[in-house]
């Protein structure tokens, strides 16, 4: 398997490098508007902080489902793992969940499990482009943005007409039905989305004497997605949508009381070019994230757990001529929890926030971007003021050919922070008598300070993006040592605290070619080095970042005939070793900790996707081409029992 | 056109305004259940059958709602003291009595009785895979008079008692051949009466070393892997042999509350048959 990656670098190596500069900025979507790392629109090629973006096409080649199966295809330094209770737990560069913000146009995700929104949620059947800004971004975002942000925005109808109906059936009985019906006319639009997706449990089985916990039972679900967007244009340079959504997920861990997950979102977002220089956005949204659980002997549906984020927002955006744009903009959030395992079951808090920045093009070469945030959360009385600088280099054209360099250096500072949640703050929860976790009013926000610097290099049909980062994390929160109490030594506790300071630096490199023939690639290299708070060693909850890891993929694509289109794409992911700390005897932690080794992998996936007159799609891939089973289900194991075949077709009619 | 399409911006602002004020605490509350309120541990049993030269040939049926999920507690029932009650007339909520299992020996040691440490290959391989670490001496479990069953989480006892699994899974259907039918009495365990996780993180628990009734605890199964636990529910209606020679008829119904709690039991019985 090693060698398919070093067979990639030959390729990446001794293809030739062509004149090919007239087509640089549409084969690297560098002429794609982007909006996240400013919040207000720009060309990928002009942007003036860093954005990694996945495009349709991409979603396309890779067949996800949801949001993990993309990102962990695409991105390296990007690892998806199970929490306790087999929750799906993110680590990002080194940060958990909680510190990477999640949005869908825009708005914010209400409901966490253990830190983690539901990745579920972000079904990919309706997604137009991701757009990934890692590094602090607390300045223009607030809270959970300290180790970047990852917008999903969602799909525009184009053609006046089209309906889609789709399917995919793999191993385990998976199941994906999709379909959407978009109607477009010159001032009202509107796109309907309908999903189902569905797998059944499978077991796993571990090797005797596991270094530490492991699963053996993989939860399968069922989910149901509805999603319909509204636009309407009542006239030129002003646009309303409205977002309504529904979904709905449920999981067998125990047969008789199945679990069921239930969002509901609603959006109403008015955008209005006032002038050709001044353009105000107003939204409001709301979204409730709901769990219950069935119980089918006694036919009841209880719920025991509701977020409710009701946010209004409001950004004014003034493009001075030729200079920059001024971005102002609040938002208000009414954060509403219930969970029978609070103190109180039921707490609330505000948000507000006020924010601006100045994207300010000093000359062709230099651009300076400058923000500054003000949240005040209500609950804990707790305010932040949060700056980001960002500066732009664009080396000039070169002077004996004329021709731009394609050379872009990016370097800059941000602070990030994260507010406890209320969870956080008000957690009682003894969890079958193993620990009771306890909230922590005092909690102080974690705050980062990240500092990044990256080149973007783009010649022929070779684009290159490397990048450095530092972040130093104070008051990191987590679940603390675990502790008795003086007066009950018999219950183990722990309880949210704010950690010591911590590290994380890292490196990323990224190789993407376009060759004749048909043939492109991409190359992705990323490295993390954690150096973790010392009063966090031994956590149970912990399983750090893995220091390399890599993913490539490699395609070619072949117009046979006007009607047949052929694209044969192979795609791998190499995760390294990494040794974590466990504590001996958790009711003495006086033994010290041991070392647990998790071991590296690698995984490949080949696919062909055939098109048939633009309308008919087949597409076959083969899963875990290798046939990879981990030794030892950990749970930052692949969610994997062998290979897997996976069919799909699409119809599409417009 | 466009004039006549301004105007939604100004339904929209009432819409919003609605939306704020209505939807701070959430939406959709009537598509989920309120927990019922808890029933009463043992409610008045109906009277099916009366022989009214004896009330001691009453026949009684009716559900018991125990909260077993207590680690620490064993649960008795006295099913003939509920049929003598019914028959008189009398009160019957103090049917359901909890005694604590021992934890502390104050009495002389007979070497048996006690918390039995083991550890399970709880990740791999499942409960059937252990290994005894320790044993620590207590008193005996202690007891009433008088009791037909007792319960403890997933645990059934008997009073000298014997149990037989039928096919059955309505008490209307009930049927077993009393001469041929092969009823099984309790039996030692060291490992199953689990009464002490303060060691769980690191796969050890105490369990309490005491005979219990392998076929009336089958109706609540409870598996690992995985973790957490699968509890599987049997429902088919058991018989129990009382050691006076009379039969009872007793089936698991639910093993939950309305909240969720686990090894809450919800059992329909019938006594005598």
């Amino acid at each position: 398997m090693n060698r398919l990656f070093a067979l990639l670098i030959l390729l990446f190596a001794v293809f030739p490098l062509s004149s090919f500069a007239e087509q640089i900025d549409t084969t690297f979507n560098l002429n794609d508007v982007v909006v996240t790392a400013t919040r207000t629109p720009k060309l990928l090629k002009d942007v003036p902080i860093q954005t990694r973006l996945i495009t349709a096409k991409d979603i396309e080649r890779t067949d996800a489902t949801h949001i993990q199966d993309l990102l962990q295809q695409e991105l390296p330094g990007i690892e998806f793992s199970y929490a306790m209770n087999q929750q799906i737990h993110l680590n990002f560069n080194g940060f958990g969940g909680q510190s990477v913000l999640f949005l869908v146009d825009g708005e914010r995700l209400a409901g966490e499990t253990l830190d983690d929104v539901d990745f579920t949620r972000l079904n990919m059947a309706d997604v137009g482009r991701i757009e990934i800004v890692k590094g602090a971004a607390s300045a223009l975002y607030g809270s959970n943005a300290a180790a970047g942000v990852i917008n999903i925005i969602t799909q525009e109808g184009g053609s006046p007409w089209m309906l889609n109906v789709g399917a995919r059936l793999a191993r385990h009985n998976e199941q994906r039905y999709g379909g959407s019906f978009s109607l477009n006319r010159k001032r009202v639009s509107n796109t309907l989305n309908v999903n189902y997706t569905g797998i059944d449990n499978f077991n796993v089985t571990s090797g005797p004497q596991p270094e530490t916990r492991v699963f053996s039972t993989v939860y399968g679900d069922k989910t149901f997605h509805f999603k319909d967007k509204f636009t309407v244009r009542p006239m030129d340079g002003m646009k309303l949508t409205l977002r309504a959504g529904y979904f709905y997920r449920t999981l067998s861990r125990n047969p008789d009381t199945p679990e069921r997950y239930r969002d509901f979102t609603a959006r109403l977002r008015g955008i209005w070019d006032i002038s050709a220089a001044d353009n105000i956005e107003v939204s409001y949204s709301f979204d409730q994230y709901d769990k219950s659980d069935y119980q089918k002997i006694a036919g009841l549906d209880i719920r025991d757990y509701s977020n409710v984020q009701n946010a209004v927002r409001a950004i004014y955006s003034h493009h001075f001529s030729n200079t920059g744009v001024l971005t102002a903009g609040s938002d208000f959030m009414h954060d509403y929890l219930f969970n029978p395992r609070l103190d109180g079951k039921s707490r609330k808090q505000d948000n507000v926030d006020a924010f601006a920045q100045m994207d300010w093009n000093i000359s062709p070469q230099w651009e300076l971007v400058g923000a500054l945030r003000y949240d005040y959360f209500s609950d804990s009385h707790d305010s932040h003021l949060t700056p980001k600088l960002t500066a732009c280099y664009r080396f000039p054209q070169n002077h004996k050919t004329a021709e731009p360099q394609n050379l872009t250096l990016r370097f800059g500072y941000g602070m990030g922070f994260r507010a406890p949640t209320l969870k956080e703050r008000y957690y009682n929860f003894d969890m079958a008598g193993i620990w009771t976790v306890l909230g922590n009013d005092q909690l102080q926000s974690e705050v980062s300070h990240n500092l990044n610097v990256s080149l973007e290099w783009t010649r022929s049909r070779y684009n290159f993006t490397a990048a450095l980062y530092y972040n130093h994390v104070r008051n990191k929160i987590a679940t603390g040592i675990p502790f008795y109490k003086p007066d009950h030594t018999k219950q183990l506790y722990l309880s949210y605290t704010n950690l010591d300071c911590y590290r994380v630096c890292g490196a990323e490199a990224t190789i993407q070619a376009h060759w004749a023939g048909g043939f492109s690639g991409r190359l992705c290299y990323a490295y993390t080095q954690e150096q973790l708070p010392k009063d966090h060693d031994g956590s149970t909850q912990y399983i750090p970042a893995r220091p390399h890891s890599l993913t490539a993929r490699l395609d070619w694509d072949k117009d046979f005939t006007k009607n047949y289109r052929l694209n044969v794409g192979i795609s791998g992911r190499f995760l390294s070793a990494v040794e974590g700390k466990e504590y001996v005897d958790y009711y003495d932690i006086s033994r010290g900790t041991t070392a647990i080794h998790y071991p590296a992998y690698t995984l490949w996936k080949l696919s062909t996707m055939q098109t048939v007159g633009r309308r008919f799609r087949l597409t076959v891939a083969v899963d875990n081409l290798f046939n990879y089973r981990p030794k030892y289900y950990y749970f930052n194991a692949p969610v994997t029992d062998g290979i897997n075949l996976q069919v799909g077709v699409s119809v599409t009619l417009q | 056109m466009a004039k006549n399409l301004c105007n939604p911006w100004k339904y929209t602002g009432c819409v919003v305004v609605f939306v704020l004020l209505t939807a701070c605490e959430g939406l959709f509350d009537g598509i989920y259940d309120q927990p019922p309120a808890a029933p009463a541990p043992a409610p008045t049993p109906t009277e099916v059958q009366t022989d009214s030269d004896s009330i001691s040939k009453v026949t009684i049926q009716g559900k018991l709602y125990i909260d077993a999920s207590s680690w620490k507690d064993w649960y008795y029932v006295d099913l003939q003291a509920m049929a003598q009650a019914t028959a008189a007339g009398r009160d019957i909520d103090s049917t359901v009595t909890a005694y604590p299992i021992p934890t502390t020996l104050t009495r002389e040691d007979d070497g048996r009785t006690g918390i039995y440490t083991y550890w399970f290959d709880v990740w791999v391989h499942g409960l059937s895979v252990n290994e005894y670490r320790s044993f620590k001496p207590t008193d005996p479990q202690p007891e009433p008079p008088n009791w037909t069953f007792a319960v403890h989480r997933n645990n059934v006892r008997t009073h000298g008692g014997a149990a037989y699994e039928t096919t059955a899974t309505s008490m209307e259907d009930v049927q077993f051949d009393r001469d041929h039918a092969t009823f099984v009495s309790d039996r030692w365990t060291e490992t199953e009466v689990w009464a002490d996780q303060s060691q769980m993180i690191m796969n050890l628990i105490g369990s309490q070393g005491i005979e219990v009734n392998p076929v009336l605890s089958s109706w609540l199964r409870v598996d690992i892997p995985p973790m957490p636990p699968a509890f599987i529910l049997n429902n088919h209606v058991f018989i129990l042999r009382l050691a006076d020679g009379t039969y009872a008829a007793l089936q698991l119904e639910n093993y939950q509350s309305a909240t969720g709690t686990k090894c809450h039991l919800t059992i329909h019985y019938k006594y005598p048959l």
